[in-house]
């Protein structure tokens, strides 16, 4: 019944940062509707960065971006401890 | 930096008549400059020019040695203590500057310039809220007063400290409130008789999560929502301590009433109900100021307009967040208790 302390907390967003960035550009994203293709700007409509589906599509594809290297780094350290101490 | 005046180097060869320095010690890395010395920079007043040269005078050689000596180690005293200083006081430059960089400390002081009446009112107002009827924050505009206390915001107005303003929001109450639940739960957990040291610690960490993980949610919500204001992550921080006055009423009456059987019963949950819906009601009174600014306060523009979709979704996170949000990590927060009770009476 022991929650979650922060080495949980940890593993959890690690692995949902993990889930972000295996999600496929031309595979998945794209056929939802999520690519990172910009969308032809309809008409008056040039706030599209500023709605909900703008924004996550903005956040995904920057975690892809960013967190790529780092994230190899981080998932390698992680299964090495977890193999010798885990 | 002694670009003044350099004499000639004196006639007879200084490695000679050179004197080991050895009370010198200050600063030992400095002592290889060669003997080409400045003699107009004694000017500096440091108490190591007086400690130099008596001290140099029982172990010189010739007759000139103990004048020169004296004078070169005091110059390189000098030299190293001016130096060392210098280098001291960049590095703590520099560490004011990268904590200010990521905290900043006279925003915080702005969170804790409390008094005890207004404490006293806040925690009956976050126990009793019903009929509090301003809830905005009063501002005040800088240039007639400039706020010392936050002299870097970035606002036209600033808001007054909550000495002043009972709906601003403070870091008092949440940080001590956090420190009481820690301690009392875990004087709880000894009055079950199921103490143990590592409670301490696991319910520090479940407290510490629960605000962390909040405040995550907040940040990603208000990212979505593009809701932008200045110094909110200071002021989600303090909100989200708040509940912890809720949860430590609840957890003390519900041990007396119900002498020791924890937070079930229905004594239990009608005190945590009702303390769950005096946070929850707060936070969504405080809280709209924060995530649903007001469109005629901020300055007319085309782009400062929200729509009224975009609106109403902020309105959507803003019940979600003080209600379903509040209510998952208060009933963690206050059953935590027995939780670890269990976990240590298992683990013994």
């Amino acid at each position: 019944m022991m929650l979650f302390g922060l080495g949980n907390l940890f593993y959890v967003s690690i692995l949902l940062v993990n889930a972000v960035a295996v999600l496929s550009e031309d595979r998945f994203l794209a056929r939802i509707g999520w690519g990172n293709a910009p969308t032809e700007p309809s008409f008056g409509g040039s706030s599209d960065a500023a709605s909900v589906k703008g924004k996550m599509i903005n956040l995904i594809s920057s975690v892809r971006t960013l967190m790529r290297i780092p994230l190899i780094v981080i998932n390698t350290l992680v299964i090495v401890y977890e193999l010798v101490l885990g | 930096m002694q670009q003044g005046s350099y004499a000639p180097p004196p006639a007879h060869s200084p490695p000679l008549h050179h004197p080991v320095p050895q009370h010198v010690s200050t600063v030992p890395m400095m002592r290889s400059p060669p003997p080409p010395q400045s003699q107009g920079g004694s000017n500096y007043g440091s108490p190591y020019g007086q400690m130099g040269g008596p001290a140099q005078q029982s172990g010189g050689g010739g007759p000139f040695a103990p004048a020169f000596g004296g004078f070169v180690n005091d110059q390189t005293a000098q030299m190293g203590f001016q130096v060392g200083q210098k280098a001291v006081m960049a590095g703590q430059e520099y560490m004011e500057q990268s904590i200010n960089r990521y905290v900043s400390i006279p925003a915080l002081k702005h969170y804790f310039n409390v008094s005890t009446p207004y404490v006293l009112r806040k925690i009956l107002l976050v126990l009793f809220p019903w009929r509090h009827k301003p809830w905005s924050r009063e501002q005040r505009p800088s240039s007639t007063a400039p706020d010392p206390s936050a002299p870097n915001t970035a606002y036209s107005y600033y808001f007054l400290p909550p000495r002043d303003d009972l709906n601003s929001p403070d870091m008092y109450i949440p940080v001590m409130a956090f420190v009481t639940y820690i301690l009392l739960s875990t004087l709880l957990a000894g009055l079950r008789g199921a103490f143990h040291p590592e409670v301490m610690g696991l319910t520090a960490t479940a407290a510490f999560a629960v605000v962390a993980v909040e405040i995550l949610g907040l940040k990603f919500g208000t990212y979505i929502l593009s809701i932008s204001n200045d110094s909110q992550l200071l002021d989600l921080v303090a909100y989200s301590g708040y509940k912890f006055v809720g949860v430590i009423v609840t957890l003390v009456v519900a041990e007396i009433l119900n002498r020791g059987k924890g937070t079930g019963g229905w004594v239990g949950w009608t005190v945590f109900t009702y303390t769950f819906l005096a946070n929850a009601f707060f936070l969504l009174r405080s809280l709209k100021y924060v995530l649903l600014p007001d469109s005629s306060s901020t300055p007319a523009g085309g782009m400062q307009t929200v729509d009224r979709a975009q609106r109403n979704r902020r309105t959507q996170f803003l019940f979600l967040y003080s209600y379903v949000v509040q209510f998952v990590f208060m009933w963690v927060l206050s059953r935590q208790d027995s939780a670890t009770a269990t976990v240590v009476g298992i683990k013994t």
